[in-house]
């Protein structure tokens, strides 16, 4: 860390020194005055760095281990499906837990319009027999 | 009124020889004609395993139904009707003319934006205004798009 700290600030002062060489040949005194900017200005850079550094740290957030985590995507998005059926109990069943309860959406990545009509769907299946409400014993 | 669809699918026991489960349909196509309902379709689906044992059975033969009427005492009476039925174990009716009326409306959207996208990308100075009001007008159908 220290050593990402080190280098960094260097590097800021580096890039507004242009701009202060610009309002720098009037007077000795502008180019006093650039320093006294990058001390505010400095500060600024540093939270820059903060910010590429909180960016790893937001997945590191999540369970402190980087996963690569493969993003769901909602099956019922990706076929473009307007409407569920209910008689077709070899789509549904997959959303369904070995013993007859119905997935969340956490667990598939079904987006949550899909989610309701799946639900929906679902339960009629249910009703006449086509998906199980429970598992049998 | 409008006319509304029902898909009416029932269940009859596995043992009730064929002309039985005509029987039953026949009736049921007859009350729903007489009561002023249309029968779009009518399809056996046969013997099929139940995913739960009704009336300590695992098979029954389904039977699958469409009709449209403009009376909900059609469906009322069809119930009725296969409740009293002896070979049938099990019925749903479910309206669908909503859902479907929302997956024709779905599917226009859904074309009409793909019919405007090729134009949007090709004059891509030149129709700026043009492509902007189309996201928000297509708010509705926007997380289909983004997963596409």
């Amino acid at each position: 860390m220290a050593d990402e700290q080190a280098p960094r600030p260097p590097a800021p002062p580096a890039a507004p020194s242009g701009p202060s060489g610009h309002s720098g040949p009037p007077s000795g005194g502008g180019h006093s005055g650039p320093p006294g900017r990058f001390g505010p200005g400095g500060p600024r850079p540093q939270g820059g760095p903060g910010g590429p550094g909180g960016r790893p740290g937001g997945p590191a957030k999540r369970g402190k281990r980087n996963f690569v985590r493969k993003k769901k995507v909602c099956r019922f998005c990706v076929d473009k499906s307007d409407y569920i059926d209910y008689k077709r109990a070899e789509i549904l069943a997959p959303f369904l837990q070995e013993r007859g309860k119905i997935l969340p959406r956490r667990m598939t990545g079904t987006c949550s319009r899909h989610q309701r009509w799946l639900t929906v769907a679902i339960k009629r299946a249910q009703n006449i027999a086509l998906l199980p409400f429970a598992a049998e014993l | 009124m409008e006319e509304r669809q029902y898909e009416l699918i029932f269940i009859c026991r596995p043992d009730t020889p064929e002309p039985d489960v005509d029987k039953v349909i026949s009736t049921i196509e007859h009350a729903a004609t007489e009561k002023g309902a249309k029968i779009e379709k009518t399809e056996k689906w046969g013997r099929k395993r139940m995913a739960y044992r009704v009336q300590r059975l695992r098979e029954g033969f389904y039977v699958f139904m469409v009709l449209r009427s403009s009376h909900g005492e059609v469906v009322k009476e069809l119930e009725r009707r296969l409740k009293v039925a002896d070979p049938v174990m099990k019925y749903i009716t479910v309206r669908v003319d909503e859902e479907l009326k929302r997956q024709d409306k779905l599917k226009r959207h859904r074309e009409r934006r793909a019919a405007r996208r090729p134009r949007k990308t090709v004059p891509s100075a030149a129709a700026p205004a043009g492509p902007a009001p189309a996201p928000a007008a297509a708010g509705g159908s926007e997380p289909a798009a983004a997963a596409s």
